[in-house]
């Protein structure tokens, strides 16, 4: 049993995918969180089988394991303390850039002054981005969830490319999840608007978990920062894509398919152009 | 008068390892290189290119310390993709620790010999105590710079795991023999 939980493919796709799977449809009646919960509770598990219990000494990478389900707790209970749509982008926006600092500044200020303040202008604009185009999307389901699927997909697949499985590992555990989440809706939701949790503060762990691991995959390994550029289109594809069809096996296709070849078009050139530190 | 003596001989216990010649380690001849398990099939073998020292030695009154920073992101192992992949958080997380260290803090010795020392091995922000068999030191002039130089070759073994170094467990092995050899010019 452990050899099996000790594989990539077992801790980073089948776990995280079963877990949200099972997540969201013991949920789904209880609470318009089901969504959100069901992420917990596959990433807990995932990075609980990636990373171990141990969280000493405090890396960047376990760092972002904590920040990310922060934000996921943060998503699910912000709503209903933070109500108006405003405010709920400018919060979220907030800790999204707050996440950043924690996570790299300690490793940020050995840089030159050049590399720090591209480094905060690039991380600041991809959260504000990202934050904005989330916010967009995040009363639809098939694209709120297609575009998370994808855009972690691409974002740990360039990870693990750019020299680090364990980044990858990780993208990949939230991106299994979002399928599941994604599959889920397809087989029980309702078409049309949903009564899933919205808004920007519910779409935090969309934003925080790719530009942490995506940022985390330029500082700490060697992905090329141009990469996060065609990723963090993926929400805007998905957005302008026709998304009111009547079967929500067709909307969820049509959402997740162009950011699906966008993200495998990225890990292609990332292989092609030699950056890739995997495969030897 | 007996005792005398004694409390005279202790009080310069402290003073006899104070004395101790310092040196500085010559980068040139200092080498830090490891051996590990590859899934079973062969030994991997790999240095780093960048490391600096400090030896305290004098085994007139048995006292000897040693300190060596390593540059983690020196790891040289012949192929460069994989000297990448090492230098990741997957392994040895170096944009974040960049300095390994190994900081002495027992000594045992075979008569006038330094036999082996025992310290303060930090990988990933972790330190754990290692000890290293020395297989040879030996001190004197250098023939060509004239200067007073020491010299040592040391051994030793880690577990990877015990420092948080998880990644390819169990495939890749989790014993990592150590090959320290360090000449130091005397300050």
């Amino acid at each position: 049993m452990e050899q099996i939980l000790n594989r990539p493919e077992i801790q980073s796709a089948v776990v995280p995918f079963t877990a949200a799977l099972l997540g969201y449809f013991g949920l789904r009646k209880h609470t318009p969180a089901a969504w959100i919960w069901a992420l917990f509770a596959a990433f807990l598990i995932a990075a609980g089988l990636i990373n171990g219990a141990t969280f000493t000494p405090l890396t960047g990478t376990r760092k972002i394991i904590l920040l990310v389900l922060a934000s996921l707790i943060v998503a699910a209970l912000g709503p209903v303390v933070v109500q108006q749509a405003r405010l709920q982008r400018s919060v979220s926006a907030a800790l999204g850039i707050i996440a950043i600092l924690l996570v790299f500044w300690a490793v940020v200020t050995r840089m030159e002054v050049t590399a720090i303040a591209l480094f905060l202008v690039g991380g600041v604009a991809l959260v504000l981005w990202l934050t904005w185009i989330f916010d967009r999307i995040s009363d639809d389901p098939a694209r709120l969830h297609g575009a998370g699927f994808s855009l972690l997909l691409g974002t740990g697949l360039s990870a693990t490319a750019g020299a680090s499985a364990l980044l990858g590992q990780l993208a990949l555990a939230l991106s299994a999840s979002s399928g599941a989440v994604l599959l889920g809706w397809v087989l029980t939701g309702k078409t049309g608007k949903s009564n899933q949790a919205s808004g920007s503060i519910s779409t935090l762990p969309y934003v925080l978990a790719p530009v942490l691991l995506g940022l985390a995959a330029v500082i700490f390994a060697r992905l090329p920062w141009y990469a996060l550029i065609p990723l963090a289109s993926i929400p805007l594809v998905t957005r302008l894509l026709p998304g009111e069809l009547e079967s929500r096996f067709l909307r969820s296709v049509v959402s997740t398919l162009p950011g699906l070849l966008i993200a495998l078009a990225v890990v292609f050139w990332i292989w092609q152009s030699g950056s890739s530190a995997s495969g030897y | 008068m007996k005792k005398i003596l004694i409390l005279a001989t202790l009080a310069t216990l402290p003073f006899n390892a104070l004395m101790a010649a310092s040196y500085t380690a010559d980068p040139s001849h200092t080498y830090v290189s490891f051996a590990i398990n590859h899934l079973g099939f062969s030994t991997m073998r790999g240095k780093f290119d960048k490391q600096s020292g400090s030896l305290e030695y004098d085994p007139s009154s048995k006292s000897a310390s040693i300190k060596i920073e390593i540059d983690a992101a020196s790891i040289d192992t012949g192929h460069d993709k994989r000297d990448e992949h090492l230098k990741s958080p997957d392994f040895l997380n170096a944009v974040e620790n960049p300095t390994i260290t190994f900081e002495s803090t027992a000594t045992k010795w075979n008569g006038d010999k330094l036999a082996s020392v025992t310290g303060n091995l930090t990988i990933l922000g972790v330190s754990k105590p290692v000890t290293l068999q020395v297989t040879s030191i030996n001190c004197g002039e250098h023939p060509f710079s004239k200067k007073d130089v020491c010299g040592f070759d040391a051994t030793g073994s880690i577990k990877r795991s015990d420092f948080g170094v998880n990644y390819g467990l169990p495939g890749v092995g989790d014993v990592l023999d150590l090959d320290i050899e360090l000449e130091a010019t005397k300050n």
